[in-house]
């Protein structure tokens, strides 16, 4: 019997058997708004970044057309900045919202910040956005997606400043990265009661290629790990998301609390999976190849990460609005058989 | 301290990260007589170049080569008011800007880092810069070289689109052109018509003097 799309998806991230794998574009930096949605939906950015029925209806829109088997909010990485204090360009139709400028200079400053209430107006988009998802596909997993504590400290401080405290100062830092963590948990716990079934947190500026492994075990994993323990504790689960190489720290990776790691293009799946048998490897599909390629090389590169042992199929990160819908389906239609066996 | 052991101690400065020893050592070394540009090359600069070395090793990170570029230019403030003809001091010059679209700037910033430290004077123009901008720039300062990052698969044809305009406007024979950031390689370098990719930091200042015919190793 096929599995509901939910339950697949909750099945594989229980450790429980399934019928095939599941194909899901989380949303937030995973971003899988596609122009071609928007122009056959009327539900467009930037709009859809400020108004719940918009966000909700282009994510829908993508599940449907794209035949991706989640629905994910929101579609950016400013949410919580904004909601934090910095200024936030909005884009346009094609480009994503992103910081315009941050709230602190200097890294002592974080305990002026204001705190990520569920009132501030981006965030009661994306919970009402939610809500609204809920109830239109109660058989679809639902992702709320945040931003990784370092991302989210880096959209409040310019990055090179905070880096240097990581070493310079890192009592006050890592002070910093707690605060942020505790305003990343009441969003994502307000996710979940929203109606959300997963929390996809990624952290594309918390690598391990950037930070090494040592500032990568004491400034990222901790953070990860209390944003996880908090996301089972409302009974709802996590997967995190990791750019960059991987290699110099996978051995760290092990220690982290969440089921799912979603792995980028530049690592092999194979390998990550080897050293992590005990988790789930979700990717890792080229966002390069999903923009450029045709759909039959797409198929490829989406049998060859299954292949590899990807428990989740999913692009390797955001991928970009220009994407041909074709595309994003190809590889949807992967795990459904049409392009032969994997 | 003789001059040897006295700019091998301001290179381990830069090395481990003291700005504080950096600027001290190079003040002693300037009182000791020790001419400036020796004390550029052979101890500031032999300190950040061994700091890029461990990172491409994987030893040193973004936060350390940040700390360490920091402290070569503690040491640097101290000895360039010494330096009488400041033209000397340099390669050649530099634009360098992630193109439009893109605001992710760690990996640009730190090809600015490692180029400076290497002899370069750079012109930084930032993130989300528009092909008109630096091809306003490159005339503007007369550039040997010209760099373009992203980090971002969906802003790679902006990189085309500033090549391009330079072909347009006549100069593209006037400077060279690197590309670099997460998802460029060598192919794609060539494809679009640059003349090197820089895969980190230490490779884009390798692959700069190539392109400019500049030795690997500063004669001092």
């Amino acid at each position: 019997m096929a599995l509901s799309e939910k339950t697949r998806l909750i099945n594989v991230l229980e450790g429980k058997p399934v019928d095939r794998v599941p194909v899901i574009c989380p949303g937030g930096m995973m971003n899988m708004a596609v122009l071609e949605v928007m122009m056959a939906t009327g539900y467009a950015w930037p709009k859809a970044h400020l108004y719940p029925k918009d966000m909700a209806m282009l994510s829908l829109g993508v599940r449907d057309l794209a035949e991706i088997e989640n629905v994910g909010v929101p579609f950016c990485m400013t949410v919580e900045a904004e909601a934090m204090g910095a200024q936030i360009d909005i884009g346009t139709e094609t480009t994503e919202p992103r910081v315009a400028s941050y709230p602190i200079q200097q890294i002592e400053e974080w305990e002026k910040l204001p705190s990520l209430t569920e009132n501030h107006y981006r965030v009661s988009v994306v919970l009402e956005a939610i809500s609204i998802l809920k109830e239109r596909c109660p058989e679809t997993p639902v992702i709320g997606n945040i931003t990784g504590p370092i991302s989210l400290a880096t959209s409040l401080i310019e990055p090179m400043v905070f880096f240097r405290a990581l070493r310079r100062k890192p009592k006050v830092a890592l002070d910093f990265l707690d605060f942020v963590t505790e305003n990343l948990i009441v969003f994502a716990r307000a996710m979940l009661k929203a109606g959300a079934d997963i929390i996809n947190i990624a952290d594309p500026s918390g690598t391990g290629e950037i930070l090494g492994p040592e500032t990568f075990s004491e400034a990222v994993v901790p953070y990860l790990n209390k944003i996880t323990e908090a996301i089972h504790a409302s009974s709802g689960y996590a997967i995190v998301h990791i750019c960059g190489r991987l290699s110099p720290v996978l051995p760290e990776l092990k220690k982290l609390e969440a089921p799912v790691l979603s792995i980028d293009a530049v690592t092999a799946l194979r390998k990550v999976k080897e050293n992590l048998p005990e988790k789930v490897i979700m990717g890792n599909v080229s966002t390069y190849l999903l923009g450029k390629a045709d759909p039959q090389k797409v198929a490829k590169a989406a049998k060859m990460s299954i292949k590899q042992g990807a428990g989740i199929l999913a692009p390797a990160c955001g991928i970009s609005p220009l994407t041909p819908l074709e595309n994003i389906r190809a590889m949807a239609r992967v795990v459904k058989g049409d392009y032969g066996d994997c | 301290m003789e001059t040897a052991k006295l700019l091998k101690t301001i290179a381990d400065s830069v090395l481990n990260m003291d700005e504080e020893a950096a600027a001290n050592y190079v003040k002693q070394a300037l009182e000791a007589g020790i001419d400036p540009m020796v004390i550029i090359n052979e101890g500031l600069i032999a300190g950040m170049n061994q700091a890029g070395k461990l990172f491409e090793e994987n030893e040193y990170f973004v936060p350390e080569l940040l700390l360490c570029s920091d402290a070569m230019y503690a040491g640097l403030n101290v000895v360039t008011p010494h330096i009488k003809r400041e033209e000397n001091l340099y390669y050649g010059s530099v634009v360098i800007g992630v193109v439009e679209g893109d605001t992710h700037d760690i990996g640009k910033n730190l090809v600015k880092v490692m180029l400076e430290a290497s002899g370069f004077r750079v012109y930084d123009l930032g993130r989300n810069v528009p092909a008109k901008t630096f091809v306003e720039k490159v005339k503007e300062t007369r550039a040997d070289l010209l760099c373009l990052s992203t980090l971002m698969t969906t802003t790679m044809g902006e990189m085309k689109k500033v090549i391009d305009l330079l072909e347009e406007e006549k100069i593209r024979g006037n400077v060279k052109v690197l590309v670099g950031g997460g998802p460029v390689s060598s192919s794609f370098a060539r494809s679009i018509g640059a003349d090197g990719y820089g895969e980190n930091a230490a490779g884009a200042v390798r692959v700069a003097k190539e392109v400019l015919g500049i030795p690997q190793t500063r004669a001092s």
